[in-house]
């Protein structure tokens, strides 16, 4: 399909617009589901091991955590301002914010690679590699494999928002989206918030005992 | 699009500052070290911030009421999870509540 062709079978572009983005938010919902199994599992694991747990998360890189939590919502913030740059025609100015978000993106990525180095070191790894001296418990061994999960699956998407970025940015600097029409870069940067809101949760979690 | 009033660049600036803010009581909140009512307030804490993220950076104010549905049903499923997982393992009396293996074989590998 063309930019901004009206598919035959929509009645009008007003719309296609809300199809393509409730689409977009169901595709989300089913993101929630895959995270809502682990978080259920670590629900059930923190619930068996309440101390082992409590002393895990203190035991864990806190700074690390909370600096990252710091850059996804400065990320948020800049790609949310993008659409609102296009929506005002400046896409000068937005693919210089989402350019922002990228680097934002991939600063995430490099500290989240030193804090994994920081646990490999102290051998606070999954399953039965699990050799951390301080903590010899098998909650603490459930906490930080549940830890290197979920990291790891959210650091697969920030790298997958980190892409879906990239495809705005060639988007928006070609001019593709204007301010009449922008539904898939709204759906784009709906991606990256989500990323932003999954560490919203995990954060807490992982971190804040 | 366009019928609807758009997300204006004040709210956006105004959902930021309230984000950095949240997240920051957040961290001080866990310095206290609540035993459970800790863990409660920080959850509460980051659903607000994650509406807040819904609302206005996903724009889910100038949206119809369908696209909230979709978001209401995903709170739902999560709740439903989370929740009835936990009650299963904190109520059942099949295994035991705590059961720590001896160090040399279960979490010091083989």
């Amino acid at each position: 399909m063309h930019a901004h062709e009206l598919g035959e079978q929509y009645g009008d572009f007003a719309q296609q617009d809300h199809t393509l983005k409730f689409g977009m938010w169901v595709f989300l919902a089913s993101e929630v589901l895959l995270f809502a199994a682990l978080f259920a599992l670590y629900a059930a694991y923190r619930t068996m091991y309440v101390d082992d747990f409590r002393a895990a998360i203190e035991h864990n890189t806190l700074a690390y955590g909370t600096v990252n939590m710091f850059v996804l919502l400065v990320s948020s913030f800049t790609v949310a301002l993008s659409v609102w740059a296009v929506r005002h025609g400046r896409n000068g100015t937005a693919v210089a914010l989402q350019l922002t978000t990228i680097a934002l993106g991939i600063a995430f990525l490099v500290i989240k690679l030193f804090e994994y180095a920081e646990h490999f070191h102290e051998r606070a790894l999954p399953g039965r590699y699990y050799h951390m001296t301080e903590l010899p418990t098998f909650g603490a061994n459930r906490f930080f494999t549940m830890y290197w999960v979920m990291t790891g699956v959210h650091a697969l998407h920030v790298t997958g928002g980190v892409c879906v970025v990239g495809w705005l940015v060639y988007r928006t600097a070609t001019r593709h989206y204007t301010p009449e029409h922008y539904a898939g870069l709204e759906m784009g940067t709906m991606y990256w918030h989500l990323v932003d809101v999954i560490w919203i949760f995990l954060w807490p979690l992982l971190y804040l005992a | 699009m366009g019928a609807h009033k758009h997300v204006s660049g004040a709210a956006y600036v105004v959902t930021f500052v309230a984000l950095l803010v949240l997240a920051t009581v957040s961290l001080l909140l866990s310095m206290l070290h609540w035993p459970v009512w800790g863990t409660v307030v920080a959850l509460v804490i980051a659903v607000v911030k994650a509406l807040l993220v819904l609302f206005f950076f996903m724009h889910l104010v100038e949206q119809r009421f369908s696209n909230r549905l979709a978001v209401l049903v995903s709170i739902l499923f999560v709740t439903l999870l989370v929740g009835l997982t936990s009650a299963d393992v904190a109520t059942r009396h099949t295994f035991a509540q705590r059961t720590e293996p001896s160090p040399n074989e279960a979490f010091y590998g083989r």
